[in-house]
């Protein structure tokens, strides 16, 4: 996938193209999204296009005529020698930059000239996510009014302290009157802690009992919490690690939405060790043109221009840079070696089946627990892909000759020696 | 009735004190409040329980802390460079050149940064091989001592201000450049500018090991001030005389790769050259050599003048004078050495490393009566390394006491540390009114110096490099500045610091490429545009003309706004073939029209010559100032890497000390350091009347009479930690003689006191103790040619039932392990081997081995995975103790001890990777364990550090980490991953370990998975060769070999068919991976008689065997 950094315009407009296929026709703002968006704004804003706003007062009339005529091939009306796209290329500098929309059909063009000309004012312009992507998004955050049950449990603690309390004081004021009754001396009142030790000290037994249990299960709990020491993964949730980001990046609207292949910003895991994180001037690929996002506006994508310099309003790397320091979340301990090309390449895994459906995550979480035992549960169960790669043709012909006449043989990463110890430390 | 017994009157009267003190357990009070409060607690009083408090509580805050995981950040690039993909290293190539040593290198970057320094294979010079020295500079680049911007008056300062100052001051008096060698082509026309801007300047090259006299004497018999070049692998008989080529002289790394081509024995190349060696010190070379003898320093020139004779009896030329040497052996092997000599005339050489121009005249004679030259030394394709001219330099340092120096600027050089004594250089340095140091770090000259300016690291540099005539070599920077701007005001290149002070306005990087279009470019016919010639070149790093053509110097044009004019070059060239290096414009000057050697006929006195060299005579002790292979001229004293290096003869760590003869030890009355003693005693050294205290370290093959101390040592700058105080500083001793610096004093007296001294060394048994079959096998040539295998290199065999003999292979209580795909396997040819300690440093580098410091080393706690174990010969032998009827008990401690001049042996030991491992075995945790390709797993992760596994390991070659050193404190100064700087040379993709795990070596298990994992993506078998480890890499003499021995074609394989082939302790069953190939020597007496092999057990059976 490395040539899209070469060509990284291109490669956007084509990947938008990719996902346009299966629009409705009548869809003009989903028309411009996925098309001209990447080039042009709807206010007056100057992206590598000019800014959209009052475009119909501008172009000859009938301005949905000459619109139409222009998108679906803009070549074709200067090469016609109109006047207005003479003067558009001359003020461009002499470049006409534009692509040819030739596979729109009339109803699609005349949707988006529509939406053009006259935007629904409610809509935000934004050049990516669907119309699909914003609803959704509300349906993780947590019913409103429930209450905590550790609240239930300290409240009802403190109630039964308050009644043992009160029954307390109700017990010793009747004692003393029955035993003022009788003639008896009067019990002098205990506090709550002389009483306890008093009570303790007549049921030593269970006392020792309950102290011993109390001591196990306390143990007990510290060593499974020493197991899971440094694992982000909760087994029971199946959740795990998830940091809040500098920037509310949304690999839903990314990956998912937009379908952008992961190799595209992990450009590096075919390549290294690392899949890598994007440096900054990956992003700039698109959000040099798409300057709003679909749920946080400016706000989130003015972090990157930030970071990478970037001062929208000239369109020039004007600013200082500064480095985004993103959290990590897929952490191994030091003594781990793992290789991502290893997996991805030679192994042909799927990035989900580690990672697990990022593309449904707005914020990333750490899917699999990352633990050797999980490490080696799947050394033991995935095969080998050995037939046409001759690295493994020895290997292979001496592992048909050991399992010769034994059926049901998998050739997993462990018959290749994929459990041993300096495979993934040293 | 029981009696009753008082202790004493108090106890019968029962006294009140009496019975206080009873009842008191502890006759005093204990101190206890004082440690646990302050001073609350004489007030209030600590109890017990408040101490279990405070203690308990934390404990359990020590726990809860260490329960937080950290948070990890990802930082990537903002504008990534094209070429550079995290995870993925790249290979630069460049040059590594310190005034000192020569090597064409790669350097291996990782995320921008330089963590590790390999040979270029491209190379004709340096071959691909590299040394200590070359391999550890790496760790220089990340030196804490570095400086991060200019000084005035030693306070930092901007770089305005210091070119203001200088340049105003430049004009005052003579302004002299001091230098070492410069061997860059270009830096020299930057040079030529600064002194054609300046005329009052001038450019004096002095070299802190001198080798002037090499050049005088080229000049007495050629007529050229050169320093001849030497093809060592053409040679068939070798005469060192002095001369440690294999470790320090002149371009070591050349050298010892030309040195084993000619040493690699087998079946079907029964040649192999001989090697004579005439030497006080035992060198690594003399080390290495076949026949090696003792001699003093003042009979160096009775040694050559008589060689002269011999050689000039067989050749029918004149002979000299000699004088008679005192050691009849080496009188002896004088004339055998000769007789060879002449049987392979033009097959063979002569080298001599005195520094006297009398012995390196005749040796000269020497090798033009042998038709040596244009075959193996060569005149016209002459080295430019080592140019510094003693006279220049002495003749400048009366200027300077003269006050004719107004300015002087060091370059690469250190005046102030290693200039002799008796030249008094400091205190002519003080009377220069402006004193401008170059050096990167506050070194011994510029503390004393007005203004520093410190210099890029070279891995931070623009560079190229002519070290021999028609050989380039391009350097580059492979990081960015480390100390720049904004945050420090920085470092600057010296070139472009001279090319501002010139007044040129561009930067060295285009006066470079200008400088190459004008001079290199039109030397080659392969490129027709200069871009592409320079892409190429940079790529490669070496670029070799094959017709010299020297171009007469023009300096490079610059217009006033800094371009380069780069027009009318090709009719500048001349087809001459000779310069004057010593000029200075170098070699690109034509002086004088010289054809070849043979025509120029100079008629040279030899006698008068040899009447000099043979009238020296010698005091109480000579002293030989020499070169560690280690420390070199001691230019990376500060390093770690090498100060923990051992020296490869005494096998001492961080330390600089006397070598003398056991014999002279004992005569003195010193610590002998007998029977594996490490407490030696220190010695007062009065050279000319400067006295100095010295650790005396015996030292076999020493000569009687001879002390040797090393240079590099004894550093004053305090900034330096790591060198700062160790040894003493040897320099100081080089005397002075007909205006050469000679690397010997010959009239020093040495005083015993009563001081001790610890040494710290790795190998503390000298010798092999009779054990020679089972770990270290040789046999001399005659021996190899005519005997059987079964005789020098026997398989183990047992007894079997019923008669006959099993080999050791076929008995054994385990099943194979299966090895279906590689079997990863280590051959080292021990024939080949130099013992110059590449590998130990390559090794440290890759796997990020600690430094531990003098303390630890003296503990046996150092932490090289690979060491090299150094064996001398004994005078006592099994045979003699039988012939003449000594006790088993008086035959081992006599065993002991080394003879005189013993014969050396040098045996690479790292984990043997044993199929049956003792270590695996014991591990309680099965920490250690064996993989299906033959490997020796350690998983540090699992090792709780019981270091059962050390102790049944027979070859001690598992590390245990007694501290956490890369925390510790104690380790700040030595340990280079302490500081931020230091850390960035670890290599990512193996682990530091930490404190109570063993460690050991993996053969470099990254690189080979690694390999697989390209041969996996190519779908392709791994090719042989393609996976290298970095001792294997690193070896100047290809001693080392790695590969598939599953692999029938791959080289190893063909090297365990070898009949040389052994791996040790084979009769314990553990079936090492490892395997050596035993030692060849040439020699012609038996090492193998019959009654020689003995066996612990089943003696006899093993004589029937042999017989």
């Amino acid at each position: 996938m490395s040539h899209f950094s070469l060509k990284p315009f291109i490669s956007a407009v084509f990947l938008l193209f990719a996902f346009s296929i299966n629009l409705k026709a009548q869809d003009g703002a989903k028309i411009f999204k996925q098309n001209c968006a990447v080039c042009h704004s709807l206010t007056d804003q100057k992206l590598t296009g000019p800014g959209l706003l009052g475009v119909a007062g501008r172009v000859p009339k009938p301005e949905t005529e000459w619109l139409s005529k222009w998108i679906k091939n803009n070549n074709k009306v200067i090469a016609s020698g109109d006047a207005y796209a003479k003067s558009l290329v001359a003020n461009n500098g002499g470049v006409d930059g534009m692509s040819e929309f030739e596979y729109l059909t009339d109803d699609e063009l005349k949707s988006v000239v529509a939406y053009i000309i006259a935007p629904p004012a409610e809509v935000k312009p934004s050049a990516s996510g669907s119309g699909e992507g914003g609803t959704t998004e509300e349906k993780t955050e947590e019913v409103k009014g429930a209450i905590d049950p550790l609240y239930l449990l300290l409240g009802s603690i403190v109630l039964l302290a308050i009644i043992v309390g009160a029954l307390r004081s109700v017990r010793h004021s009747l004692a003393n009157s029955f035993n003022k009754k009788e003639g008896k001396p009067e019990v002098p009142e205990m506090t709550f802690v002389e009483e306890v030790k008093h009570w303790m000290g007549s049921h030593r037994r269970l006392v020792g009992v309950c102290v011993i249990i109390i001591l196990f299960i306390g143990m007990k709990s510290c060593w499974n919490a020493c197991y899971n020491l440094g694992v982000y993964y909760d087994y029971k949730t199946q959740k795990g690690y998830q940091p809040p980001q500098p920037i509310k990046f949304s690999h839903k609207l990314h990956a998912g939405d937009n379908e952008i292949a992961c190799q595209y910003c992990h450009n590096s895991v075919e390549k290294s060790k690392h899949a890598g994180i994007p440096s900054v001037n990956v992003c700039m690929n698109c959000h040099k043109a798409i300057q709003k996002g679909p749920k946080y506006g400016e706000k989130e994508i003015a972090k990157i221009y930030e970071a990478s310099g970037f001062d929208p309003k000239t369109g020039n790397y004007t600013n200082p840079q500064n480095p985004i320091k993103w959290i990590k979340i897929h952490n191994l301990p030091d003594h781990v070696y793992f290789n991502h090309k290893q997996h991805v390449v030679v192994g042909k895994q799927d990035c989900a089946n580690c990672h697990g459906k990022v593309k449904e995550m707005e914020v990333v979480q750490q899917q699999s627990p990352l633990t050797m035992k999980w490490c080696i549960e799947c050394h033991r169960k995935t095969e080998v892909a050995m037939e046409g790669n001759a690295y493994y043709d020895k290997i292979h012909k001496a592992l048909k000759e050991k399992y010769k006449g034994q059926h049901d043989v998998k050739l997993t990463v462990e018959k290749i020696g994929g459990l041993e110890c300096a495979k993934c430390h040293y | 009735m029981s009696k009753k017994y008082w202790k004493g009157l108090p106890e019968l009267n029962n006294s009140e004190a009496f019975v206080q003190s009873k009842n008191n357990e502890f006759a005093e009070n204990l101190p206890m409040e004082d440690f646990l409060t302050g001073d609350d607690a004489k007030t209030n009083g600590t109890s017990r329980r408040d101490f279990l408090k405070v203690m308990g509580f934390s404990t359990a805050a020590v726990a809860l802390a260490a329960c937080e995981t950290p948070v990890n950040k990802a930082i990537p690039y903002v504008v990534k460079p094209e070429e550079v993909t995290p995870g993925v290293a790249n290979f630069y190539a460049s040059t590594f050149y310190d005034g000192h040593d020569y090597a064409s290198i790669l350097v291996k970057t990782r995320e921008g940064r330089p963590i590790k320094i390999e040979g270029n294979d491209l190379s004709k010079v340096s071959n691909g091989a590299t040394s200590a020295r070359v391999q550890s500079s790496v760790l220089s680049l990340y030196d804490g001592a570095r400086l991060t911007g200019p000084l005035a008056k030693g306070q930092l300062t901007t770089w305005k201000n210091v070119d203001d100052a200088v340049v105003k001051s430049i004009s005052v008096g003579q302004a002299v450049i001091l230098s070492s060698t410069i061997i860059s082509p270009s830096t020299k026309a930057v040079i030529a500018e600064f002194t054609s801007k300046y005329p009052n300047a001038k450019h004096v090259t002095y070299d802190a090991v001198s080798y002037s006299a090499l050049i005088r004497a080229n000049k007495n018999v050629f007529g050229k001030s050169v320093v001849s070049s030497y093809d060592f692998s053409k040679a068939k008989t070798i005469v060192g005389i002095a001369c440690d080529f294999l470790g320090t002289w002149l371009n070591p790394i050349e050298f010892a790769n030309q040195y084993s081509k000619t040493r690699k024995v087998n079946r079907e190349n029964l040649e192999m050259s001989k090697h004579y060696h005439f030497e006080a010190n035992l060198s690594l070379t003399g080390a290495n050599a076949d026949e090696r003898y003792m001699v003093k320093p003042s009979e160096f020139g009775k040694v050559i003048s008589s060689l002269y004779n011999e050689v000039a009896k067989a050749t029918g030329n004149s002979k000299v004078s000699e004088g008679k040497i005192s050691n009849s052996a080496a009188s002896k092997a004088i004339s055998k050495a000769a007789k060879e000599l002449v049987e392979n005339k033009g097959k063979s050489i002569v080298v001599c490393g005195y520094n006297d121009e009398a012995c390196q005249t005749l040796v000269n004679g020497i090798n033009k009566m042998l038709g040596n030259y244009g075959k193996t030394v060569d005149v016209d394709l002459h080295f430019n390394l080592k140019q510094g001219n003693d006279k220049d330099f002495i003749d400048l340092v009366a200027d300077m006491n003269a006050g004719k120096v107004g300015t002087l600027m060091t370059y690469n050089c250190n005046p102030v540390y290693t200039t002799p004594a008796s030249l008094k250089f400091e205190a002519a340095y003080k009377k220069i009114a402006t004193k401008v140091s170059f050096s990167q770090s506050l070194d011994e000259t510029s503390l004393l110096a007005d203004y520093v300016c410190p210099d890029n690291n070279f891995l931070e540099s623009w560079g190229d490099a002519n070290p021999k005539r028609g050989h380039y070599s391009l350097q580059q920077p492979t990081i960015n500045q480390i100390f720049r701007a904004p945050r420090y005001e920085g470092t600057r290149q010296v070139q472009d610091t001279l090319l501002k002070w010139s007044g040129i306005k561009t930067d060295y990087l285009a006066y470079l490429q200008g400088y190459w279009n004008n001079h290199v470019f039109p030397q080659q016919g392969k490129y027709s545009d200069f871009a592409s010639f320079w892409a190429h070149t940079l790529h490669d790093g070496v670029l070799k003309v094959s017709v010299v053509k020297d171009i007469p110097f023009t300096p490079v044009k610059v217009d006033s706004t800094g371009k380069i004019e780069t027009t009318g070059v090709a009719s500048a060239i001349s087809d001459s073939l000779t310069s004057d290096v010593n000029s200075n414009v170098g070699f690109i000057k034509t002086i004088t029209l010289l054809g070849a050697t043979e025509a120029t006929v100079i008629s040279v006195d030899y006698n008068k010559f040899a009447n000099t060299a043979t009238s020296s005579k010698g005091g109480e002790f000579e002293l030989v100032v020499y070169e560690k292979v280690g420390l070199g001229n001691g230019t990376q004293s500060n390093n770690p890497w090498l100060m923990e290096l051992p020296d490869p003869i005494s096998k001492v760590t961080w330390d600089n000390y006397i070598t003398m003869s056991p014999a002279d030890v004992a005569k003195l009355g010193l610590n002998e350091m007998k029977r594996q003693d490490i407490i030696g005693s220190i010695a007062e050294l009065t050279v000319n009347g400067t006295t100095i205290k010295v650790p005396v370290y015996p030292q076999p093959g020493q000569t009687e009479g001879t002390i040797g101390l090393a240079i590099g040592y004894g550093r004053q700058a305090s900034s330096m930690k790591v060198a700062f105080g160790v040894g003493q500083n040897a320099y100081p001793f080089v005397s002075i003689s007909n205006n050469t610096f000679t690397n010997s004093n010959l009239s020093v007296s040495v005083k015993a006191t009563k001081e001790e001294h610890k040494f710290a060394a790795t190998q503390i048994h000298h010798t092999i103790m009779g054990r020679e079959e089972y770990l270290l096998r040789e046999v001399s040539l005659k021996e190899y040619k005519n005997k059987e295998k079964e005789i020098w290199n026997p398989i183990a065999a047992l007894p079997a039932h019923g008669g006959g003999k099993t080999p050791i292979a076929e008995v054994d209580l385990w099943a194979d392990h299966p090895r279906m795909n590689h079997k990863w396997g280590l051959t080292i040819d021990m024939t080949s081997c130099i013992g110059c300690a590449a590998c130990v440093v390559a090794c440290t580098v890759e796997n990020n081995v600690h430094v531990v410091g003098k303390e630890e080393v003296g503990k046996t706690r150092e932490m090289h995975w690979l060491r090299i174990d150094r064996y001398y010969t004994s005078d006592m032998n099994k045979d003699k103790a039988q012939e003449e009827h000594i006790g088993t008990k008086q035959m081992y401690l006599d065993m002991e001890n080394p003879s005189n001049n013993p014969t050396v042996t040098f045996q690479p030991m790292m984990c043997q990777h044993c199929n049956h491992a003792p270590c695996e075995t014991v591990c309680p945790v099965l920490a250690t364990s064996h993989s299906s390709e033959g490997l020796n797993m350690m998983t540090y992760n699992r090792c709780i550090g019981t270091r059962y596994c050390a102790n049944n390991c027979p070859f001690k070659v598992r590390r245990f980490n007694w501290f956490n050193y890369i925390d510790n404190t104690d380790f700040a100064d030595v340990n280079p991953a302490q500081q931020d700087l230091g850390r960035m040379v670890l290599n990512p993709d193996v682990v530091v370990r930490s404190r109570g795990v063993m460690e050991k070596c993996s053969m470099c298990v990254q690189r080979i998975q690694a390999g697989k994992l390209v041969a996996k993506t190519e779908k392709m078998p791994i090719v042989d060769g393609a996976i290298k480890t970095a001792c294997q890499q690193a070896c100047p003499t290809n001693a080392i070999m790695f590969g598939d021995a599953n692999d029938e074609t791959a080289e190893i394989s063909k090297w365990r068919c070898d009949d040389k082939n052994y791996v040790l302790l084979e009769e314990v069953g553990i079936k090492p991976t490892v395997s050596y190939l035993l030692k060849v020597r040439n020699q012609e007496e038996e090492m193998h008689t019959h009654a020689s092999h003995v066996a612990p057990t089943g003696e006899a059976h093993k004589e029937e065997h042999h017989s």
